[in-house]
């Protein structure tokens, strides 16, 4: 099984939604492992085995219930001011990337489906995350995390849209107009995030994104005050985080969210049918 | 009337003088106003596009010029100056007076042009896109009004007349170089009361209590839309230009048809548009396209701009991304804006995220969080001290403060009880003495000894709370009717100037010390409570930290390490608001092309 979830922007939910997948996986009793191609955060953790990764993914991989390694986050990149960005290549220092030092993306994208690839073969399920928005047309060439994968690995995708901000609509439809055409099969339903009060207002909506895209609506997913680690570099939501040991609050967290989502029509049994195809 | 005649005799005696900077009240209408003829030469001139007929207190018919800013126009006071002298003409009483009336309404009035700015998302920069177009075409000479036909805030303000508007729109109104902000600008204000009813405020007045799906299905398509219209079209007959701002995004296609506040706004004022998108969180131009492709073509049409606002880093490398845009939809990006620092009141959306801690200064400012808060605004100008504010909703969080201040509410009674039961009540309590608190409007009211609410009017069931005894004050609410006017004054203790605003429900007796003398019609009356010794005060005044005479005397008995504060800025904050508006509109300036807007506005000279 595999999957990626793909947000409309930063600080959509791909890392909270990605999270509850693996937790709801592990659950099925499924061996599942998160993985994010590359990451852009200054937020990192350190594994059992000295290697640096994005918090995200050793918080996917607690869900999972086991233990994070460097294969689930390949690329870290951390902005360390004037311009450049450590690149931190399986969870080692690799390079300073700068304008006159820029990286190699072909190597890079290797070790990416290295990685990947290893996963695949130890865990029966892999679920994605992917990075910022996979169509900034300035940055499409450079992007690892998005459609990069999607193409070199046939990964059926996800998008998730934030409805807090408004304009979810067009952030789900302008996203999949993006996408180039040869990439679009690939693209098979939307998750609308964060959404308050009744959600029947908007299923006209959603009717017209479905018939306009192909994509279907796999959920609505309700807002709670609930906090999760930080997805991108920009993102700080706020939230309740309540006990002293983080970890197993997140866990907590992710509970109580699963729980809610569940009730509010989120159909993790179409979401299994995309992840096995 | 005799003695408007007189006046004008005066007026016409002198001649041109343009605009008068030595006039106390100088400008009393916009920045730039002509004041050759402070009294109308054309009084009555009972044109409706100008003036209007009113009921007077006294229940006369009387002409009212308060809207009409024609007469302040330079090229109209000139050339009615001009006319007057070739004429020979020593008195409005002169009968040629109408024709010269007619023939300059001939030559220089128009029906202005309106130009909508829409943003992909809530906080895509569109108020402060609204309030840098404002002060660019301000700048240029022309006369702007913001606009907003319709605005969800917790932040409202208190016109001359008495009216509630959205914040944002006042400060937009000052960009334009207005000095008196009107409900025109705002005339439907949804004041949200819990997750999905709102209290409905039509021209600055309450309405009624909606909620999401009667407001849609009721009241849009009822009077909503002729709410609209009437007020934009006020707008255009005074205006060149007025800037619209939507709400939301456009491309709610589930609500789209009664949408009264982006598209058919829209349609109504006959406006061109122009789409904001913050870039600051990625996937901009996904939100480009989808919000230009989702609405229907009819509409579509209207959108001739795109501004890429909020751009962190060098704007160069997005370059490349706006032509690839521009190719796709075929509109062409106007502005590439840089991410611009600014101390400016932010909209509801991007305070509400950022409502944890502000500002990184010494003095540890703690505001409770009320589920229920509202003008938070207010506090806005304690960043120009020292300050960190905190908002706070837990009594663990309290400590380390050096300050607690009670900030309104839409609910005092609700908002009282959740600080009795989650033990905020007592811990603030047990620092009375050693802290200053102030409680400004609701938290005022909870300040007091007794709330009456004998009919249930502020809470849910008829009901008499203790308050939190910090004053003898009680508050009653007898009837359901909200007082809201403006406030100027002195501070007693110094005799400085204080301005402010009052928006509440119930009545207070006062038996305390009092803080301020406002000014009545023909009285004064005081307002406030004080007592020193205890650190506790009390304000009914919304913006009673503008000016700085509060802001000194309060921050004087602030302690930090023991020690007292520093005041540091003693300046009023409606000049730093007034610097800020000139940073952003540079900041614009040059990532904008100014032409094209007054191109698109329709109103290039
Ligand atoms: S409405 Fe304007 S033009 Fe007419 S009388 Fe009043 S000030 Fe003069």
């Amino acid at each position: 099984m595999k999957i990626i979830f793909i947000g409309t922007s930063s600080g959509a939910g791909k890392t909270t939604i990605s999270a509850l997948y693996c937790r709801y996986l592990y659950r099925k009793g499924i061996k599942v492992t998160p993985f994010k191609a590359s990451n852009l955060s200054l937020n990192s953790y350190v594994t059992k085995n000295g290697k640096e990764i994005g918090m995200g993914q050793a918080f996917q991989a607690w869900a999972s219930n086991i233990e994070p390694t460097e294969d689930m986050n390949p690329v870290l990149l951390k902005p360390s001011g004037n311009n450049t960005i450590q690149l931190i290549l399986r969870g080692e220092p690799f390079m300073d990337i700068s304008e006159q030092n820029p990286i190699d993306t072909k190597m890079v994208m290797e070790k990416v489906c290295e990685s990947f690839d290893r996963l695949s073969k130890e865990y029966d399920a892999v679920v994605c995350e992917g990075s910022g928005s996979p169509v900034e047309l300035n940055l499409m060439d450079r992007d690892l995390a998005n459609l990069r994968m999607l193409r070199e690995r046939s990964i059926p995708a996800i998008l998730i849209g934030d409805i807090e901000r408004g304009g979810v609509f067009a952030a789900i439809y302008g996203t999949w107009r993006l996408i180039p055409d040869k990439q679009k099969h690939l693209l098979k339903g939307f998750i609308i995030n964060r959404f308050r009060g009744d959600s029947s207002i908007l299923k006209s909506g959603i009717e017209k994104i479905e018939k306009l895209t192909g994509m279907k609506c796999l959920g609505v997913m309700p807002y709670l005050n609930l906090k999760f680690p930080e997805e991108d570099s920009m993102s700080d939501i706020g939230g309740e985080l309540k006990g002293s040991d983080v970890r197993s609050a997140f866990m907590n967290n992710l509970d109580c969210l699963i729980e809610a989502a569940t009730e509010n029509g989120l159909d993790l049994d179409h979401i299994n049918m995309i992840a096995k195809n | 009337m005799d003695n408007i005649t007189k006046k004008v005799e005066e007026e016409i005696k002198k001649g041109y003088i343009g605009s008068n900077h030595e006039c106390p009240y100088h400008p009393s209408h916009f920045t730039g106003q002509d004041c050759t003829f402070c009294y109308c030469p054309f009084y009555p001139c009972n044109d409706n596009q100008l003036g209007q007929m009113i009921i007077s207190r006294r229940e006369k018919e009387i002409w009212a010029c308060t809207y009409c800013l024609f007469i302040h126009r330079p090229e109209v006071a000139k050339f009615i100056m001009s006319e007057i002298n070739r004429l020979g003409i020593t008195t409005s009483k002169d009968p040629r007076m109408q024709d010269i009336f007619l023939e300059t309404k001939k030559r220089f009035f128009h029906i202005g042009k309106a130009l909508m700015i829409l943003g992909a998302t809530s906080d895509a920069g569109k108020s402060i896109t609204v309030a840098a177009i404002c002060r660019l075409l301000h700048r240029r000479g022309y006369l702007v009004s913001p606009f907003k036909s319709q605005n969800m805030s917790l932040n409202s303000k208190v016109t001359a007349k008495g009216s509630e508007i959205a914040m944002i729109q006042v400060l937009q109104s000052k960009a334009a170089g207005l000095k008196n902000p009107d409900h025109h600008m705002n005339p439907i204000l949804l004041k949200p009361k819990g997750d999905t009813v709102s209290q409905v405020m039509v021209e600055g007045e309450p309405f009624g209590d909606y909620n999401v799906e009667d407001y849609y299905n009721k009241f849009v398509p009822g009077p909503g839309k002729e709410i609209v219209r009437k007020n934009i079209d006020f707008l255009k007959e005074r205006y060149d230009v007025v800037v619209m701002e939507g709400a939301g995004s456009p491309a709610e296609i589930n609500i789209y048809d009664q949408d009264i506040a982006n598209m058919r706004a829209a349609e109504i004022a006959d406006a061109n548009c122009i789409l904001v998108v913050n870039t600051e969180w990625g996937g901009s131009f996904a939100y480009a396209v989808g919000t230009v492709e989702l609405i229907p073509e009819i509409d579509r049409k209207r959108i001739k701009g795109i501004i890429l606002n909020n751009i962190r880093g060098d704007p160069k490398k997005i370059e490349d991304g706006a032509r690839l845009l521009e190719s796709i939809i075929g509109i062409p990006v106007i502005g590439i804006i840089p991410h611009i620092k600014l101390d400016l009141p932010s909209e509801d959306s991007e305070a509400f995220r950022g409502m944890h801690t502000k500002g990184n200064g010494k003095i540890i400012v703690s505001v409770i969080k009320f589920p229920r808060i509202a003008n938070f605004t207010d506090l806005d100008p304690l960043f120009m001290e020292d300050t960190t504010v905190k908002f706070i909703s837990n009594p663990e969080e309290l400590k380390g403060s050096d300050v607690i201040i009670l900030p309104g509410t839409k609910n005092t009674i609700d908002d009282l009880l959740w600080m009795r039961a989650n033990g905020l009540e007592t811990a603030i309590s047990e620092l009375k003495g050693k802290i200053p608190i102030l409680g400004i409007c609701g938290g005022y009211q909870m300040m007091g000894k007794y709330l009456k609410d004998p009919a249930g009017i502020e809470g849910k069931v008829p009901q008499t709370l203790e308050g939190m005894g910090f004053f003898d004050n009680i508050t009653e609410w007898n009837e359901y009717k909200k007082k809201v006017i403006q406030d100027n004054g002195i501070m007693i203790e110094t005799g400085e100037p204080i301005t402010g605003y009052e928006i509440h429900m119930g009545l207070s007796t006062i038996v305390e010390k009092p803080l301020f003398e406002i000014d009545r019609y023909s009285s004064k009356e005081n307002e406030g409570s004080v007592r020193e010794k205890d650190l506790t005060f009390g304000t009914y005044l919304h913006g009673v930290f503008d000016k700085p005479a509060f802001r000194k005397y309060f921050l004087s008995f602030v302690k930090h390490d023991g020690k007292y504060v520093e005041i540091k800025n003693p300046r009023d904050y409606d000049e730093l608001l007034e610097d800020n508006i000139n940073i952003l509109a540079d900041g614009f300036e040059k990532g904008l092309n100014i032409e094209k807007i007054i191109d698109i506005a329709g109103v290039k000279r």
